[in-house]
């Protein structure tokens, strides 16, 4: 269906000089090519693939809004694609497993030929919808769907009159108090919405404990252990006078090894 | 303690024993004479140590077995020597104490520096392959297109280099000044490249730049508000670098009005690499507070203890 008009290309990178260098670039190495659309990120290359049916796409990896991997993701089948990328190890070990191709930025005249004629020799087979490859690329790249899960890595809270961005690493403990959740770092406290419950939903709970119904305390932080008169457990933490009560139901936590 | 080197000082009365004594005599004798040097000094020891409170308790004992044998004498003879003795070996005691302690915190100190000066070096020695490929690729379009653009591109990448490479070479401390230098080329290059996605303003009084900075920490937080904040978003945005003295602090920021923080984001290991060398160099004098403005985007914001470094 292509072999009678001329092929057509769709070129996507965020950065203008990039998309016209491989433009140009493409016209040295292969004429008969137009380049029919200059795409901007990876959303916009998934419209123009839809709306001007080009034979081949070249996707810059990291674009804003929409990556190349996720656009390659919705294009394979439509059209063929090649990945352009300024440096990706893990990307060009899996391109040298075959099934379709990649340039590397800034492209090298002679390289971009052999891809062109790779392309040439396969510009009338059905494209290659690359499920096996793409799922590896995504996986490596971390920009799939399957991804370890993400914890809260920072806790937004108001201190005076800013709203600061406190990373969890900095956190001692959180502790409901009335309405509030207190956050306390070694340097400051600052109360949050948040309820318990749903930090330890979102906290790592290899990073924070639960000790009590109203506290979770981060264990980097803990310095000892003890007990009062009465046989409370109580949490001692680095650079804090103040302790923090074990309940009964959370005593296992700290069991003698 | 001491016993090595009063050892061999007063010269021993009985080595001028005759010579052909057999030599077991002599060393018994020596042996004797280092017993009572120890003891001697045991003895030093204990009375540095040991609590007035104690010495007095011993001393009513004293005069209590000296009344029943009815023998002053010797007790108070006893009591004025450990007296002199107590006052003069305590000082001693204390200065070797002191002294002691100053030593291994010298040492801990000097380990500490080692260590964090290797991190920094290794730290120093990343710049990142995208921004060099990206950049190198976007001179060598422009050499075709524009060749003076090329040309002022390529010297912001040798000054962004230079100024990023050497800085370990020579021992001065680095200042606001060349931080501010670097992260300058930085965003020429990063103007070329983003177009009229990245809006760049410096507003760095020129009284602070002979303050102390520590290195790539600026870099760190201009390089995340251009890629956590500004690329994600294809209409780019705005970066503002700023310093000030607030309460007697140097106080530098990053400010951008991109995407903002994502409180799930590992934000990789620059910020926390920045936290970390904060603690090391200044402890709790420094600070790194991210803070969300008013218009969205994301503030980072160093503070130090204000320096003046020397003089270029």
């Amino acid at each position: 269906m292509h072999s009678k008009s001329a092929p057509t290309a769709v070129v996507a990178d965020d950065e203008r000089l990039m998309r016209e260098q491989l433009a140009g670039r493409l016209k040295e190495a292969w004429p008969e090519l137009v380049v029919v659309g200059q795409a901007v990120n990876g959303r916009e290359a998934v419209a123009m693939v839809q709306s001007l049916e080009p034979d081949i796409v070249f996707l810059d990896i990291s674009m804003p809004e929409m990556d190349g991997i996720k656009a390659a993701q919705l294009i394979a089948g439509k059209a063929h694609i090649v990945f352009v990328s300024a440096y990706d190890q893990y990307a060009i070990r899996a391109f040298e497993q075959g099934a379709l191709d990649y340039v590397l930025k800034p492209v090298e005249p002679d390289r971009l030929a052999i891809t062109c004629q790779r392309l040439r020799e396969r510009l009338d087979e059905a494209p290659d919808p690359m499920h096996h490859l793409l799922e590896q690329l995504s996986d490596r790249l971390g920009t799939g769907a399957v991804k370890p899960r993400d914890y809260l890595r920072w806790v937004q809270a108001s201190v005076g009159a800013t709203i600061r961005m406190i990373p969890t690493s900095e956190i001692l403990f959180f502790r409901a108090e009335d309405k509030y959740t207190r956050v306390q770092t070694d340097r400051f406290e600052a109360l949050i919405r948040k309820p318990i419950k749903e930090l330890i939903e979102e906290l790592d709970p290899n990073e924070f404990w639960q000790i009590h119904r109203a506290t979770l305390v981060r264990v980097d932080a803990i310095t000892q252990v003890s007990r009062n008169f009465a046989g409370k457990q109580l949490v001692h933490l680095k650079g804090r006078d103040e302790k923090l009560e074990v309940s009964r139901s959370f005593n296992h936590l700290f069991k003698q090894m | 303690m001491s016993s090595e080197a009063k050892d061999d000082g007063p010269a021993q009365p009985n080595a001028a024993a005759p010579t052909p004594q057999p030599p077991t005599v002599r060393e018994t004798l020596r042996d004797l004479w280092r017993g009572i040097v120890s003891l001697w000094w045991g003895f030093f020891d204990w009375l540095a140590i040991v609590s007035w409170k104690t010495l007095l308790i011993i001393y009513g004992l004293g005069l209590l077995l000296a009344a029943m044998l009815n023998r002053p004498h010797p007790f108070f003879l006893f009591l004025v020597v450990s007296a002199i003795i107590k006052i003069v070996a305590g000082g001693k005691r204390r200065a070797d104490l002191a002294a002691r302690q100053a030593t291994q915190r010298a040492e801990t100190e000097q380990l500490e520096r080692t260590a964090v000066e290797a991190r920094m070096q290794a730290l120093q020695a990343q710049i990142e392959p995208h921004f060099l490929f990206n950049t190198l690729g976007s001179i060598d379009q422009l050499i075709q297109t524009d060749p003076p653009r090329a040309s002022k591109m390529q010297q912001s990448l040798i000054r962004y280099l230079r100024s990023a490479l050497p800085e370990m070479r020579d021992g001065r401390r680095p200042t606001l000044g060349q931080q501010v230098e670097l992260s300058r080329a930085f965003l020429d290059i990063m103007g070329v490249r983003m177009e009229a996605r990245l809006q760049a303003t410096i507003d760095v009084p020129e009284g602070l730049r002979s303050a102390v900075f520590p290195s790539m920490m600026l870099q760190t937080l201009v390089e995340n508000a251009i890629k956590h904040g500004l690329e994600p978003r294809t209409e780019g945005g705005k970066v503002e670098i700023g310093a000030r003295i607030v309460d007697g602090q140097l106080t530098v920021h990053v400010l951008d009005d991109g995407v903002g923080f994502a409180p799930k984001s590992d934000d990789g290991v620059g910020l926390a690499n920045v936290r970390e060398r904060l603690k090391a160099l200044y402890g709790a004098r420094a600070e790194l507070v991210i803070s969300v403005p008013p218009t969205g985007g994301t503030c980072a914001t160093i503070k130090v203890p204000y320096e003046v470094g020397a003089a270029q």
